[in-house]
């Protein structure tokens, strides 16, 4: 069953329209990759189905129409989101910045911790440390780790490589897979790092100027010469 | 999990309690006048802070909600003749609906707009109780001969003490919960409060409900202590300063370091009065605070904190500020 349909979302900022009638849809335990340039309307993207933007059509979650409904009700109803340049709170612990994550499923403190320090043993041994002093790698983990906090059944990751040295991607990249191989978690996560998108991903969605401009699964998408030159850059 | 107290803190505010509360047995009662003075600031400076050094809404209008407070009881029992002990309750409900309407623009603006916004809050109440009413408010006059609750400098001393100490514990306490966490957090990244599925304007809500109950009851005490009240002694920007700049020194989003930021600040003031009759010791202060940021932005309470460890670094800071 899809555990995220979306259907012709329009997108505003004011009066401006960022998002053109995109649609995509996501089956419970995949990892899907929507890439395109800057100013594509990834992040749009991300936040509309957030509630953070003002929008128009449907989103549906497992089925139920989640337009409209605030951030909060969101994340109780299981969206996890990982916002682009992680968005940490600066002066506070590795520990009290997934703690705030944690405030929809306190029952699951414990686990949810132990999961996160699994992915990232860094942060186990960091937990006392001030975010503000982190590496932009850590702070990565971090972020994730504090929407992973929030029990989701789909996480939303916003340019998770953003500013972040080629190794350190490969860290991030196998720590979402072993997510999703380990916990049948859906991933939906929105870069321009193509590379790093068709490493993760099995269904691509390339957006251009707010529309959906080819998509498709991955092996397909690179076997058409035409498509891997455009946007793929082999 | 941290616990919410710990032993040695518990024994810590123990000792603080006990030490304060001996002191009358040696100080002089002029003395024990300025530490009264020293405890209601504390009062309104924690209030403040658990507003603004918390959510990071920073509010230049604090005393409009002290003065509701102070106002209502006065009103009441100098005008009604109700009993201060109705009336200090009714005060600090009245102060309630003051911080719903503080409240309010909070949900739209933030940063310079909304200090503009609460300034502007304070500067109104102080126009509007001069010409509403007068019979009631007694005008730019004000009231005199309102009921104390104790007489003496001692009496009065524990009295404020006790009240800014249970406010200040309980605080503190509050401050340590799950709810004092998430109201950090609001003013490093409200956005991302937000999307970690917490409703931020319900938290918002409930830091100005208890900001406000605590500025309204130090109002209200402080009006049955003074015995007097009037427009300019409230709703001025002098007032609205001490109170920031006490809560900044000690360190703001401490709790503890506005209360040790208010006693800094009394003596401070008292004890310049005699090289420095004139308003000239408003520099001075100025004058420490800047010193005081330039090294240790976080105030005393962090300079204590990196002496205990052992770690105390003056020239610059090691934080980098464009953390997010």
């Amino acid at each position: 069953m899809a555990i995220l349909e979306i259907e012709n979302l329009y997108a505003y900022y004011g009066m401006a329209e960022s998002l053109h009638g995109v649609s995509l849809s996501l089956e419970e335990g995949q990892i899907v990759g929507v890439i395109g340039p800057n100013g594509a309307g990834k992040s749009t993207l991300l936040d509309s189905i957030m509630g953070l933007v003002k929008t128009k059509g449907s989103i549906r979650l497992a089925g139920r129409e989640i337009t409209g409904l605030q951030p909060a009700e969101l994340v109780h109803g299981g969206i996890g989101y990982a916002p682009e340049r992680a968005h940490l709170f600066p002066y506070m612990s590795v520990r009290d910045n997934l703690l705030v994550g944690a405030y929809t499923a306190r029952n699951d403190i414990e686990k949810n911790l132990e999961l996160v320090h699994n992915l990232f043993p860094v942060l186990r041994e960091r937990w006392a440390q001030e975010t503000a002093t982190q590496s932009g790698g850590e702070r990565q983990m971090v972020s994730l780790g504090r929407a992973l906090m929030t029990s989701p059944k789909l996480l939303l990751v916003d340019e998770p490589t953003i500013g972040l040295a080629p190794k350190i991607c490969v860290g991030i990249a196998e720590a979402l897979v072993k997510l999703n191989r380990e916990t049948g978690l859906t991933i939906l996560i929105a870069e321009q790092n193509v590379s790093f998108a068709m490493q993760l991903a099995s269904h691509i969605h390339v957006l251009e100027s707010g529309s959906v401009a080819v998509d498709g699964p991955v092996d397909k998408l690179r076997a058409d010469p035409e498509l891997a030159k455009a946007y793929f850059g082999t | 999990m941290t616990r919410v107290i710990t032993l040695r803190q518990a024994a810590l505010w123990l000792i603080f309690a006990l030490v304060m509360l001996a002191l009358p047995q040696f100080v002089s009662n002029g003395t024990m006048r300025i530490m009264i003075f020293a405890n209601f600031l504390a009062i309104f400076a924690m209030s403040w802070d658990f507003l603004s050094g918390k959510t990071g809404y920073v509010s230049f209008g604090h005393p409009f909600l002290v003065g509701i407070g102070a106002y209502t009881t006065a009103i009441l029992s100098y005008r009604f003749g109700v009993p201060i002990a109705v009336s200090i309750p009714l005060a600090v409900l009245a102060t309630l609906v003051g911080g719903t309407l503080f409240f309010l623009p909070a949900l739209r603006i933030k940063g310079t707009y909304f200090a503009l916004v609460t300034l502007a809050f304070m500067e109104l109440m102080y126009q509007l109780i001069q010409v509403i009413r007068p019979d009631l408010t007694g005008g730019t006059r004000g009231m005199s001969g309102i009921k104390t609750l104790v007489s003496g400098a001692a009496p009065n001393y524990y009295l404020s003490f006790g009240l800014m100490f249970v406010i200040a514990l309980a605080l503190w306490m509050l401050s340590r919960t799950r709810l004092g966490t998430s109201l950090d957090a609001i003013s490093m990244n409200e956005e991302a409060v937000s999307g970690s599925g917490l409703n931020t304007t319900r938290l918002k809500l409930v830091a100005f409900m208890v900001s406000a109950s605590v500025a309204g009851l130090g109002g209200a005490f402080y009006v049955h202590y003074l015995g007097s009240i009037a427009p300019r002694a409230l709703f001025d920007i002098n007032f609205v300063f001490t109170i920031i700049v006490s809560a900044l020194i000690g360190g703001s989003a401490t709790i503890i370091g506005p209360m040790a930021g208010a006693f800094f600040m009394t003596f401070l003031l008292e004890y310049l009065r005699p090289i420095l009759p004139g308003s000239e010791r408003y520099f001075v202060y100025g004058l420490i605070a800047l010193v005081l940021y330039v090294y240790q932005p976080k105030g005393i309470f962090a300079i204590v904190d990196d002496l205990r460890n052992g770690k105390l670094r003056l020239p610059g800071r090691a934080a980098n500020g464009d953390a997010a």
